[in-house]
């Protein structure tokens, strides 16, 4: 299974990545402004006024982020990189699904065997509950489209099937001029970032984000501060968001069942008695029923 | 719901406030259609569902729940004498439905394509939004079905409504088996159904069971085994989401929390709409029957409550109902107004037995309802901090739109068909 690892120590923070994504896949600039948004307080404001354009958005399916962490006394740029983690580590355990895959009604979302998560627009109704589920804010719509569509990173995954020579990896990973982004076999990349933590003591935080976040991402990031600093998301649980919602939906013919079973006793009891009383006593059957 | 509360003023042209609502909802479709829903939504890549799925869909929903539990009290339980009040609580349902459905397609983004959902190669029955897909589509066939005597009725079909009450079982059998079979994709659960369903009818065609006449009772049962799903299966599409929804909403029951509100709020719409409906048409309300109703109310609010209560201190969520901010406000405004308050309505006898006091505890639990699935699809719903959403004036003319024509169709058929026992008084307008 292919993945990427992001070493926030190697980022210089040029976007060149931002730039091929948007190269490779054919996505339109954005207009941006240098502006705080009406709800940003000065911190927010800090940490994400530097950053172009502010967000990801159906036009922009991968961005560095630009966090001002203070560091042994100095402020420093930290920055991050927001794209599709492409949850999940194992394709056919509908168990160890991404939260947008399980939740998708139709099968827009797929974990391919190959590692990244691609959505189908043959399929897409437009529901957006993958956008709800997604724990790192991933998929995007078109707000302003008579027959849009959901739009999120891909890991390129044109390149990874068919790309021939060099181009085989991410757009992104390919453009980074320090090797902050790197692509390779998933098992490889977790050795060679616990490799990188080890071997450069005090230059890493103690954690190789995606390892197990979610259930495990198929993106992994290193950082020298912890990924709070680099507004990740830290609340999420160590298995797939799947296991959440689909004991629900294993349970449910057990409720048909009960609940057939139940109401075909329940009007066979009562209405033998109703009958009963009916056949003995017909001149008080309205009131003997009023007594319910 | 403003349009509906327009309905009690006598002399009002309530009417007409209702057909602008519904023009002024069509223009704004129309609009959504060309440009997109961010044309006349607030909703955004923070926020993909809001107003319209908490309104429309969660708590529209929930209302047409005195559909299935009067007529599991009827047809079930045997509580025979509530008969007058069926027909418009399944009518009630029908429309809700069929309004829900038009929601639905407004709100999603390629809503044409619905039909995958009946598309194998599409199933996904992981899916909790696929079974509230299938709840939908099968329980407003039972409702269509349920509805279906009234309309026979009224053009004197007698060989129809015979064939109706003859074919009504075997539809039935066959929607249940299928929507097991395509939420499970097992043999075995699938023939366990189809082989109940089947002995049950016919025991009752050897009359070893009585039967339920003219009205099969095996298409009550189907009717609250789909609304059981599906007001549960609301509440289950909040599971994946325990990252994102406040403590004070997000839990692990919220299936069995959305389905015993649902419960609740069921017969407090049939009041309503009953002492509402017999304002509007000049025609005596069944107000014996209403104050029947009233009176199971109470237990079933307590019931909400403490669930409610001790699930929150079950989670150690408490301490988040007393800090000071809007979730804990509106927290409270939802307990205060669908729970505590409607609970001490209906606690007194002499209260709950006058129209008025009906009318005041019945209102007060359908907007609580209204509040709780409002703030489990836009209150609680944290995203980053710098990320909001508010509804857009145009989002609520929409649902004010879409509610108003499922108003003046309700009034259409209650005038054309049988829907109430006493007759109307149609004299005026």
């Amino acid at each position: 299974m292919k993945a990427m690892l992001i070493d926030a120590t190697r980022c210089i923070g040029c976007r060149g990545c931002q730039v091929a994504c948007k190269q490779w896949n054919g996505l339109e600039g954005e207009e941006t402004s240098f502006l705080p948004s009406q709800k940003e307080t000065a911190g927010e404001f800090a940490n994400r006024g530097y950053q172009n354009p502010r967000d990801l958005s159906a036009k922009t399916w991968t961005l560095i982020t630009y966090n001002e962490v203070e560091i042994k006394g100095r402020l420093e740029w930290v920055f991050g990189k927001l794209q599709c983690m492409h949850c999940g580590t194992d394709s056919n355990d509908r168990n160890k699904w991404p939260a947008c895959v399980v939740s998708c009604p139709v099968k827009a979302l797929e974990k391919t065997p190959e590692g990244p998560v691609i959505w189908h627009e043959d399929r897409c109704i437009g529901c957006r509950y993958c956008m709800l589920a997604c724990p790192f804010q991933i998929p995007k719509f078109e707000w302003h489209q008579a027959w849009p569509r959901i739009r999120k990173c891909t890991m390129c995954y044109d390149r990874l099937l068919h790309g021939q020579g060099a181009l085989w990896e991410p757009a992104c990973s390919k453009a980074c001029p320090t090797d902050a982004i790197v692509t390779g076999q998933r098992d490889a990349l977790i050795t060679e970032a616990w490799r990188r933590i080890r071997s450069n003591p005090g230059d890493y935080v103690n954690h190789v984000y995606g390892e197990h976040e979610a259930g495990g991402t198929c993106v992994l990031h290193l950082s020298n501060v912890t990924f709070d600093k680099l507004h990740y998301p830290t609340n999420l649980p160590n298995k797939s968001l799947a296991n959440y919602t689909n004991w629900a939906m294993k349970g449910l013919p057990y409720v048909i069942v009960t609940l057939l079973a139940g109401m075909a006793g329940i009007y066979t009891v009562r209405r033998s008695k109703i009958e009963a009383e009916k056949q003995f006593s017909p001149g008080i059957e309205s009131e003997a029923r009023d007594h319910d | 719901m403003t349009s509906a509360m327009n309905t009690q003023n006598k002399g009002f042209p309530y009417r007409w406030i209702l057909y602008l609502l519904a023009a002024i909802g069509t223009v704004l479709i129309v609009k959504r259609f060309i440009y997109g829903i961010g044309a006349v939504s607030n909703l955004n890549d923070a926020y993909p569902w809001g107003f319209w799925i908490g309104i429309d869909v969660l708590a529209g929903i929930a209302l047409a729940a005195g559909g299935f539990t009067l007529t599991a009290a009827i047809y079930i339980w045997g509580n025979e004498k509530y008969h007058p009040l069926a027909r418009p609580a399944i009518l009630t349902a029908l429309l809700g439905y069929v309004i829900f459905v038009i929601a639905l397609v407004i709100d999603l983004g390629r809503g044409i394509l619905i039909w995958h959902f009946f598309l194998p190669w599409m199933w996904q029955h992981d899916s909790v939004m696929f079974e509230v897909g299938w709840c939908v589509m099968i329980y407003l066939t039972i409702l269509v079905f349920e509805f279906l005597p009234s309309a026979l009725e009224r053009f004197n079909w007698k060989t129809l409504l015979r064939l109706w009450e003859m074919f009504t079982p075997v539809v039935v059998v066959v929607l249940l088996s299928l929507f097991t079979y395509v939420m499970t994709y097992s043999k075995t659960w699938t023939t366990t159904v189809f082989i109940m369903a089947v002995v049950f009818e016919l025991l009752q065609s050897i009359r070893v069971i009585p039967r339920s006449r003219p009205v099969p009772v095996l298409l009550i049962m189907a009717g609250v085994i789909l609304s059981c799903l599906h007001q549960s299966s609301l509440g289950s599409l909040y599971l994946i989401v325990p990252h994102k929804l406040d403590v004070l909403w997000y839990s692990p029951i919220l299936p069995v929390q959305f389905l015993i509100s649902a419960i609740m709020v069921g017969p407090a719409m049939v009041i309503f709409e009953g002492l509402v409906s017999a304002r509007v048409f000049r025609r005596q309300p069944e107000l014996d029957l209403l104050a029947g109703l009233a009176k199971v109310l109470p237990f079933l609010i307590a019931s909400n409550l403490l669930l409610r209560v001790a699930d929150l201190v079950g989670r150690g969520a408490v301490v988040a109902a007393f800090e000071l901010n809007l979730k804990s406000v509106m927290f409270w405004m939802e307990l205060m107004i669908g729970g505590v308050i409607p609970l001490a309505l209906f606690g007194v006898p002499e209260i709950a037995r006058t129209a008025k006091g009906m009318f005041w505890g019945a209102l007060l639990v359908v907007v609580g309802l209204f509040l709780n699935r409002f703030n489990v699809a836009v209150v609680g719903i944290e995203a980053r901090g710098w990320e909001t959403y508010t509804p857009a004036l145009t989002e609520i003319l929409i649902s004010a739109g879409i509610v108003s024509i499922g108003l003046l169709a309700f009034r259409f058929i209650v005038r054309n068909f049988p829907i109430y026992e006493k007759p109307l008084v149609l004299a005026g307008k």
